[in-house]
């Protein structure tokens, strides 16, 4: 991995740093989940896939996690062909994955523990990432002691903790009640700028799209294919009273109405 | 206003007190049952001693040593059979439970195996291996084996998937993979297998030494049953079930206190 990296013109804007090369996948023969998807997502970038249930958002997730095989086409991220789950793109799901046998704390160095960090190192790894989350406090604690909020930050931290270079997010924030995703939203996007990971965010909601993502991809079913690609300028934090929100919200809205019916 | 810390605490050993306590009385209580209806004059107390008889008749076994003697011999067999069907039942429950090639080979085996009523093999075993050691702690072993495997078993293939791809997507793979996130998944069907297992084990344990054994609190009741001492037989009786409920108390504790979080998402779920 460090050789490859060594390889590649240090920190150059990549555009193409997640290329997905026309990608279809099939789930059997009749139902085409994704067809033909092609798109590539600069380094850094946080992307959102908006749209409705079953428009193939999560399968094109789960492809460029590895947990699923393209029926066509290839996914490369940083010049590397995925063939498999790795550490250099982590995932945060929608349910909370953490291991409830270990506390807080070793969930959060289960990643670096895998990669072979001393003791020491991975005990600071995971304090600077749990405190980034704003939840060093509760390191000794176990899973099944928190709140959704507080299992989904540490899922984050989680990931984040094993240095991927990509985070893939399939709507982690669904299950939270509405003031608690508000705050969650406010803290990715604190953290997307303090740390810059490239981030794949999946989500059906489209005032959650436009308040994270830089760039928003909305995507429609039957085939499942992405209909609009679309860069937001305005600056986060994004105020959801103004026109341009507005403005924003209806035109997505517009999108998914044709797209699902 | 949520309660603080202390105070919840607090509560919670009021509670454990409260249910200590009501434990107690039951106890007591069916024991003080059982003393009338011994005494009431209405049953023959040779077939029926009370409880202080029997409580007399114990202290009386018990200052020769042979109580003692009989307690250790059934129980040093007991945790060699527990130990080895245990070790033998997690690792199979483990193994085929990975490998689907030998899920399907050697399942069917295994579960017509499992169909035995393990008292059945009593009288085979005590032809092919006489009555010594070796005999019972197989029958043990045999009986405790299977609820651990099938346990395992299940609980290796009902694993979340979502634990297994947070794994993998924080690097982990094969034997960490199954090491760390696999195996640890499936503990609390494991535990669940253990613990019936062990109750298991005790019946087969007596079953065992019913039909022959030189020591042994199986061996004891039946000695007594040939001489007409059912004063002894009680006390051969109790001694199981104080024994049995101590191991069933004694593993949830330390199962509670090496696990902190088993206890948690028992009640979570």
């Amino acid at each position: 991995m460090n050789l490859h990296q060594a390889l590649v013109p240090a920190e150059a804007v990549r555009p193409n740093f997640i290329q997905i090369d026309a990608v279809s996948y099939s789930f059997g023969a009749a139902q085409q989940a994704l067809h033909h998807v092609k798109l590539s997502i600069p380094k850094g970038q946080f992307v959102c896939l908006l749209g409705p249930s079953g428009c193939g958002k999560t399968t094109l997730l789960n492809l460029v996690a590895g947990f699923l095989s393209p029926t066509d086409g290839y996914i490369f991220v940083n010049g590397q062909v995925i063939d498999g789950p790795g550490p250099d793109r982590g995932m945060v799901f929608q349910d909370y994955s953490l291991f409830p046998w270990l506390t807080i704390q070793r969930n959060v160095e289960f990643g670096p523990s895998i990669a072979g960090l001393p003791a020491r190192e991975r005990r600071e790894r995971a304090r600077h990432y749990l405190d980034l989350v704003n939840l060093g406090h509760i390191a000794e604690r176990y899973p099944s002691e928190l709140s959704g909020g507080m299992k989904q930050r540490v899922a984050i931290a989680r990931a984040l903790a094993a240095g991927p270079q990509v985070l893939l997010m399939d709507e982690p924030f669904a299950a939270l009640d509405a003031m608690t995703r508000n705050h969650l939203q406010s803290e990715l996007i604190r953290i997307h700028e303090l740390e810059r990971p490239t981030i794949l965010f999946v989500t059906h909601n489209i005032d959650e799209a436009i308040r994270l993502a830089d760039r928003v991809l909305v995507m429609s079913p039957n085939p499942g294919r992405v209909v609009r690609d679309m860069t937001i300028e305005l600056e986060k934090p994004r105020v959801r009273t103004s026109v341009d929100f507005a403005r924003l919200y209806d035109s997505f809205e517009a999108d998914i109405g044709h797209a699902a019916f | 206003m949520r309660p603080s810390k202390a105070m919840r605490r607090g509560q919670g050993m009021r509670v454990a007190a409260r249910r200590v306590i009501t434990s107690v009385l039951g106890i007591v209580a069916f024991f003080l049952v059982w003393q009338l209806i011994a005494t009431s004059g209405y049953v023959d107390t040779v077939m029926l001693p009370s409880p202080l008889e029997v409580f007399h008749s114990a202290a009386a076994i018990a200052e020769t040593g042979e109580l003692a003697e009989h307690t250790m011999a059934s129980l040093a067999r007991m945790a060699l059979g527990y130990a080895v069907g245990s070790v033998l039942g997690v690792a199979f429950g483990v193994v085929l439970g990975r490998i689907i090639f030998l899920e399907w080979f050697v399942g069917p085996v295994l579960q017509m195996a499992r169909a035995i009523p393990p008292l059945a093999l009593v009288p085979l075993i005590i032809f092919w291996f006489g009555i010594n050691e070796g005999a019972k702690v197989f029958l043990i072993a045999w009986a405790t084996f299977f609820p651990v495997w099938i346990n395992t078993l299940l609980g290796v293939k009902g694993v979340n998937p979502l634990f297994v791809r947070a794994g993998q997507s924080l690097g982990a793979q094969r034997a960490t993979l199954l090491l760390r996130v696999v195996i640890p998944a499936a503990l609390a069907p494991i535990f669940s297998g253990l613990r019936v297992a062990l109750s298991i084990s005790f019946t087969v344990l007596v079953a065992a030494e019913l039909a022959g054994a030189i020591a042994g609190l199986g061996y004891f009741i039946q000695n007594s049953a040939l001489s007409f001492r059912v004063d002894n037989i009680f006390v051969g009786i109790v001694v199981l079930a104080v024994l049995g409920f101590i191991a069933d108390t004694l593993f949830m504790t330390l199962l509670y206190w090496l696990f902190p979080w088993y206890r948690a998402q028992q009640s979570g779920k």
